[in-house]
């Protein structure tokens, strides 16, 4: 098995120890810890803020406030795990005490105001240590500055809440970014999100995953296209090396296209031709060689032989013929 | 299924008669109830992707103030109405393929939340189903919870899955275009259920199901000889249980699960006529032809995995995380095929009559995967990610597949011979990732990001029959650097810009991903309160020269989108997207049965549009009409042309009811298969009541 140079797990520890020193060293002058999601320790005229209750919110936030009561974020209210009882509000917004001195909206955090990082840090602050979030550290959401918040309305509640729950709704969500994918939808051979009845997150984790392209895993981390394609999952007795090594990508556009069955070409004999190019040995010296076996000498002239899967229709991996014919 | 649709139409009914113990809401308040400016009947379909307002990356919009206050048990909302299609023009298999809606009565929506006050049984339910009736896709979801007893969730999803595509079969087949078609219900089924017995730990269980069902055509192949297209009963499902413990605190956070999948495929298909296959030209004299067919899969398959998962906060500057998992899926194989007619051995120059083929096997594919990474925060702006990760396939396989042959010619004996004499082999794929990113604030509204990623693995899977070796080994080495920025210029104005570049010394197959640059750029700008614009740029450039392969490859897409919505969209709203793609691929291979060099050449020019108009019917209040639609027009080498355009009206009755109606018209053509083009009309009325 090849591993990565050794300088570079060299450098990695370097710079790991370097770090670790440079953090104790900024401990010990007494910097702050960089918590975003800390309180503000200090207000405008350096007197320490304090909290006082989600009840003093509602005086002037009260519709807010009622709404809340149905929000899942009201747990936070009641239930001691989560340190803020009674501070609900608070506990994302940091001490009201100046800010319900002064009414003014300088003397609050703000989530929504802040840098996403910044902002994430509160959410993570509960919500990371949860098992959807084990790959938000990772997420590209995370590393491309796109908030929790982008997402959720933290005081919202109902169908378009907190949480998008129905797939038109959650389609929308993602949409209003990704409009390129949606795009894509508009093709003819298409999973079935326009008509609702998929969302982006049956395929896709928004908040990270371990896989490319936030890929959703079911069962035993397999990419999520098994959940609903299950007869193609195996394993099979001879497999189809791409649908292992390269995914269902290989040979499809999950998004949508003009191709049939979502190809990745118009005839089905080149998506095939491309990597059984037909070279009687693996001519290239290194790069792209598997498959490049000639599979056997049919006269791609002839019509039948032009659409490889009207015989090699197992394809995708076979339990019996190591040609997928059956 | 029909039980089930009764009790999700009957439930709301009954929930409606509930008391009100507590007042309505006090008018004026907003609520999030579903309905006026959800799309009515049709649902959706092809809807346009209005961008969420609040879902603006960067810019995020303070959450207003919202939704169902405490004093209301029941909300909800009834779509149901019929649908009038007029009558296909053009080829009914492709339209069945790429849009199958069908006319009858319908029940194209139902939604409704119940909280109990008393809070006894649940706190709120949440029921929503669509597409009931005949719809092509049917779908029932159901939340249940009480606060710090249990989280329950139920989704059920039938979606039809029709395919029969003139020109993806054998276009020159004497029987015609059916080879290699399908009408089967794909239907999944997930059940969790989240138990809170306690404050830190959190036993839940979960059950997904996941079967196809019905018939099609597949193609029974009589070695390189002849093909016939035969009928065929599809049936496969898989089952997976799991449950485990998660254990829940402040600073760190373990998952354990112990899960298992059981699988079955049951496929049959048989036929009893003579069928003269694809191949009518006479060998030596003689017309192949088939008889009868008995064919039937036995596949069962079952796997057992474990997975841990944790997470934790070691001191407020480093985050770690961590995940492994073990599975050993298994396979049994059991097929038999009985077929009869007038076959040819061309390798013994022999006709016969009948073919007996009985395969059994195993397979055994252990799968490790493991990641651990961190976020250190040394500096109150620099974040520096680090990631691992390894997954591992390794697969066992002992198939025994052995084949009689009954020859009449010269007399009738008996010819058995073993298909493939590779009785027992392994194959494996290793896949091996290391990533390092390291984000900088160089402001508050600027964050810059950069990194590497190194990609490694090996691969061995079996070569072709005609191989000199009975293995293939390949092997992959990539390394990729990382680069980007966030910029966020004012609150109206946000850029983000992301680019890869990558380098490989080896990678698998000729088309894999070597050397490769991709960008992307995402501005959105507010350009008046009402006036919102947001552009997509993304460029991909892949090159593999390699002697013999040669691949260039390049794709770009560019999309435009105007959100427009005076006064909150109150009397007009316009959301309006245009994308442009384009994609040029070469590469080349050697074309049978001369191995004359060739180039495989896909071009792909493309043009797709949405649009959606909401305008406030004057004179009725609520009223509302919507026109927009879709469309799709391509170029290169699937020339072909979408068009989905649609208006909508919806006209309030009173308080609790509306009516709704709308057109839809779907045209499909394609320029090298003129006959899989197809137009169709489709109207639909209803009503929506909503409590």
């Amino acid at each position: 098995m090849l591993r990565p140079p050794s300088k570079v797990w060299w450098a990695l520890l370097a710079a790991a120890l370097v770090t670790i020193a440079a953090r104790g060293a900024q401990d010990k002058a007494g910097a702050p810890a960089p918590q975003a999601a800390a309180p503000d320790a200090k207000t405008a005229d350096n007197k320490p803020a304090t909290y006082v209750g989600s009840e003093t919110c509602q005086t002037c936030h009260e519709d807010i406030y009622k709404a809340f009561q149905q929000n899942p974020h009201h747990l936070v209210e009641s239930d001691r795990k989560y340190r803020h009882t009674t501070q609900a509000c608070e506990a994302c917004h940091g001490p009201g005490g100046k800010h319900a001195e002064s009414m003014s909206a300088g003397d609050i955090r703000q989530p929504a105001k802040l840098a996403a990082a910044a902002a994430d840090r509160i959410c993570l602050s509960c919500h990371l240590n949860q098992p959807t979030h084990v790959g938000r550290i990772n997420g590209s959401h995370a590393k491309n500055q796109v908030s929790c918040v982008s997402c959720h309305a933290i005081h919202k509640n109902g169908p378009e809440g907190l949480v998008a729950r129905q797939p038109a709704d959650v389609n929308r969500q993602c949409a209003s970014c990704h409009s390129d994918v949606w795009a894509s939808f508009q093709r003819p051979f298409k999973h079935r999100l326009p008509e609702s009845a998929m969302s982006c997150v049956d395929c896709h984790n928004p908040h990270g995953s371990a896989l490319p392209h936030q890929m959703q895993t079911v069962d035993a981390n397999e990419p999520g296209c098994f959940k609903c394609h299950g007869d193609k999952r195996g394993p099979f007795t001879y497999e189809h090396a791409p649908v292992r090594m390269e995914g269902c990508t290989a040979c499809h556009e999950p998004h949508g296209s003009a191709n049939p069955r979502m190809l990745t070409r118009a005839q089905v004999g080149f998506v095939c031709l491309e990597c059984h190019a037909n070279l009687a040995q693996p001519t290239p010296a290194a790069n792209g060689t598997l498959g490049t076996v000639p599979p056997a000498f049919h006269d791609m002239r002839v019509p039948r032989f032009q659409n490889c899967t009207v015989c090699h229709q197992k394809v995708h991996g076979s339990y019996v013929d190591r040609n997928f014919l059956k | 299924m029909r039980f089930l649709l009764a009790l999700l139409v009957m439930v709301p009914a009954l929930a409606q008669t509930t008391p009100q113990t507590t007042p309505p809401a006090a008018p004026g308040t907003p609520q999030a109830t579903p309905a006026q400016d959800q799309p009515p009947a049709g649902a959706g379909q092809t809807a346009p992707a209005q961008p969420a307002v609040e879902a603006q990356a960067g810019t995020p919009t303070p959450a207003g103030s919202p939704a169902p206050t405490a004093g209301e048990n029941f909300h909800g909302s009834i779509d149901f109405g019929y649908r009038w299609l007029t009558d296909v023009h053009g080829s009914q298999d492709v339209y069945r393929s790429v849009v199958d809606l069908a006319q009858g009565p319908r029940l194209f929506g139902l939604e409704f939340t119940i909280a109990d006050p008393n809070r006894r049984l649940f706190d709120q339910v949440d029921v929503r189903a669509d597409g009931w009736g005949g719809e092509p896709y049917r779908t029932a979801h159901v939340d249940a919870r009480k606060r710090s007893l249990y989280d329950f969730s139920f989704d059920y999803r039938d979606i039809a899955y029709f395919n029969s595509l003139p020109s993806f079969a054998n276009p020159g087949a004497p029987g015609g275009f059916d080879e290699q078609s399908m009408d089967i219900h794909r239907r999944t089924l997930s059940a969790g259920l989240d138990l809170f017995p306690g404050g830190h730990f959190v036993p839940y269980l979960a059950f997904d199901h996941n079967s196809g069902a019905g018939s099609g055509i597949e193609t029974w192949a009589q070695d390189s000889n002849n093909e016939y297209a035969v009928p065929t009963l599809l049936s496969d499902s898989t089952e997976n249980y799991r449950g485990g413990m998660r254990v829940e605190y402040s600073h760190f956070h373990l998952t354990l699960e112990e899960g298992g999948t059981t699988y079955k495929d049951n496929d049959q298909a048989s036929d009893a006529t003579l069928l003269t296959g694809d191949n009518t030209t006479p060998v030596f004299g003689e017309t192949l032809n088939l008889s009868s067919l008995q064919q039937a899969y036995g596949i069962r398959g079952h796997s057992i995995y474990s997975k841990v998962l944790f997470t934790a906060n070691v001191t407020p500057w480093l985050d770690v995380y961590g995940q492994f998992l073990y599975s050993e899926p298994k396979t049994d194989v059991n097929f038999s095929e009985i077929a009869a007619g007038n076959f040819l051995d061309i390798s013994q120059l022999l006709f016969y009559s009948s073919l007996v083929t009985m395969g059994t096997g195993t397979d055994n594919q252990p799968h490790t995967t493991g990641n651990i990474g961190f976020e250190l925060r040394p500096l109150r702006r620099l974040r520096i990610i680090e990631s691992l990760m390894t997954d591992r396939y390794h697969d066992a396989a002992a198939p025994n597949v052995m084949i009689a042959e009954t020859a009449v010619t010269p007399t009738s004996s008996l010819l058995i011979s073993p298909f493939n004499p590779l009785t027992n082999f392994s194959e494996y794929v290793n896949y091996n990732q290391q990533q390092i990113d390291v984000l900088y604030d160089l402001s508050s509204r600027l964050t810059l990001h950069g990194g590497w990623r190194y990609v490694w693995g090996d691969a061995q899977t079996l070569a072709g029959e005609l191989s000199e070796t009975p293995f293939a080994t390949g092997q992959l080495k990539r390394n990729t650097g990382i680069g980007g920025l966030t910029y966020r210029a004012l609150d109206k104005l946000s850029v983000s810009l992301d680019f890869e570049g990558a380098s490989s010394d080896d990678v698998y197959f000729r088309t894999s991903l070597n050397d490769y640059q991709k960008g992307r750029a995402r501005a959105r700008y507010q350009l008046a309160k009402a006036l919102s614009l947001q552009a997509n740029f993304q460029v991909l450039n892949n090159q593999n020269p390699a002697q013999g392969i040669h691949y260039s490859f390049q794709s770009r897409d560019n999309a435009l989108s105007i959100l427009w919505m005076p006064d909150s969209g109150k009397r007009i709203s316009l959301m309006g997207e245009y994308d442009r793609s384009t994609l040029s691929s070469n590469i080349d291979y050697l074309t049978l049965p001369f191995l004359t060099q060739a180039v495989s050449q896909y071009r792909d020019n493309a043009h797709s549009a949405t649009s959606a108009l909401n305008l406030a019917i004057p004179g009725v209040k609520d009223g509302k009409l919507t026109i927009g639609g879709s469309m799709f027009v391509s170029s290169g080498s699937a020339p072909s042309r979408y068009y989905q355009p649609l208006a909508r009206i919806s006209l309030p009755v009173n308080r609790h009811v509306s009516w709704n109606a709308e057109w839809q018209y779907f045209g499909y053509g394609e320029s090298f298969y003129l006959y899989d083009g197809f137009r169709t009309h489709s109207f639909i009325t209803g009503i929506r009541l909503t409590q």
